[in-house]
């Protein structure tokens, strides 16, 4: 099991079966990234392996926010392949990044991801956390059911290493029925929204145990 | 592409005899044998499903044959055949398998047998993704009480399942890299191949 400590304010969902990919969506600037990487760097503290893909921030920028949530960060745990176009050095000597020129290039990033996933076997890291952000930005450069396709195979590529996924989305930057039809591909989906008084909330649907309404969120990273 | 006939196997290797061997356990194949790479570009055309890519020929070598063929715009699956253990290098130079030297009858076969399924695997998932949007659209337009009384909505549902199911065996083990690189590979090669990184 995937345990998901305080990330997820639902009190009824504290962990995740192994296979299981979630979509986080919500309107921009509404705290997905954050919300992801609190459900992902609990597994730093626990022996779990963490594979970042970012398309639009760099590798550095998410080792800082997810230093500040661990109490001790061991780079060897962390991957992160990063398709946002920066030519970044010296990040860490520790960190293993590989670097795909465009986030439209799906070969490159599952390249990427399985030299990535290879060390962590040589490191026996048998168990990871894949969060991938942003769909939205693949979406930008391709075909929505290529990234249909690519969603389908990469999520059934978690379940068959019993790992664990995290997908972001904006739903204000795509139609209902683009959001609806990807939404198919994963086991549950975590819904944000912020209410006419300013006040954000948050929803899980689709697992089991999950309430199905709107809650209080507020993340303090 | 896969015709109502046997799908062609085109086998380049210089060793006549492991080459005849090699035929010998396909048989249940249209298989082609040429012994160099020169040979095999001549050979080369849209029938052809799969090729099995000696790494070391005398001529030109694997890697040129393989980015002709992938210049030309042929659409079949090249496995190269390898005495050494070629981990990524070999994937990432474009081939989309690799079996390691000497194979046995199972292995090669197994091989063939998943290139060619994986050749399905772009119209499965184009077939299941048509599906979905449009279960997509149902559910955008209509509630869900609506939908429930809905008989192509039900009928849907069961299409989608079905369909999954004929993608998922045609997509392979994704615990394997080979596969699960290849899988994404074959969605990509359509319409982005201008993106797909060959440089290695």
């Amino acid at each position: 099991m995937y345990n998901l400590a305080e990330g997820l304010p639902i009190e009824t969902v504290t962990e995740i079966q192994p296979g299981t990919s979630l979509l986080i969506a919500g309107p921009a600037m509404s705290g997905k990234p954050d919300l992801a990487l609190d459900l992902l760097a609990p597994g730093l503290d626990g022996g779990n392996g963490l594979l970042l893909v970012t398309t639009n921030e760099t590798a550095t920028a998410y080792l800082d926010r997810l230093e500040r949530r661990v109490t001790e960060l061991d780079q060897n745990r962390v991957g992160i392949v990063d398709c946002s176009g920066s030519s970044q050095q010296g990040a860490s000597p520790n960190l293993a990044i590989q670097r795909v020129s465009s986030p439209g290039d799906l070969t490159g990033i599952s390249i990427g991801t399985a030299k990535l996933m290879k060390q962590f076997t040589h490191k026996d890291i048998t168990s990871v956390r894949h969060g991938l952000i942003s769909i939205s930005t693949l979406l930008q450069y391709l075909d929505l059911h290529t990234v249909f396709k690519f969603l389908h195979i990469y999520t059934t590529r978690i379940t068959d290493t019993q790992g664990m996924g995290l997908f972001t989305i904006d739903d204000d930057s795509h139609d209902p029925q683009t959001i609806n039809t990807l939404s198919n591909e994963f086991d549950g989906i975590v819904e944000l929204r912020e209410t006419e008084t300013g006040e954000r909330e948050i929803r899980l649907r689709g697992l089991a145990d999950a309430s199905n309404t709107w809650e209080p969120f507020n993340s303090e990273t | 592409m896969t015709d109502s006939v046997s799908p062609i196997v085109l086998i380049v290797e210089d060793e006549t005899d492991v080459a005849d061997t090699y035929a010998r356990w396909l048989q249940d194949y249209d298989v082609r044998t040429v012994e160099t790479g020169e040979e095999a570009l001549k050979q080369l055309d849209e029938r052809v499903d799969v090729v099995l890519l000696d790494r070391m020929l005398p001529g030109i070598s694997g890697a040129e044959v393989l980015d002709e063929i992938r210049s030309r715009g042929i659409d079949c699956r090249v496995a190269m055949v390898t005495a050494v253990d070629p981990d990524f290098d070999v994937i990432e130079m474009g081939f989309d398998e690799y079996v390691t030297k000497p194979p046995d009858r199972e292995q090669l076969r197994e091989t063939v047998q998943r290139l060619l399924h994986r050749a399905t695997l772009d119209d499965n998932l184009q077939q299941y993704y048509s599906l979905v949007a449009r279960k997509a659209t149902l559910e955008t337009e209509f509630s869900e009480d609506h939908l429930e009384a809905n008989e192509e909505y039900a009928d849907l549902l069961e299409r989608i399942e079905t369909s999954r199911a004929t993608v998922d065996d045609a997509i392979g083990d994704m615990d394997s890299d080979s596969d699960f690189i290849g899988a994404v590979r074959e969605i990509m090669d359509e319409d982005e191949s201008g993106f797909t990184n060959t440089e290695g």
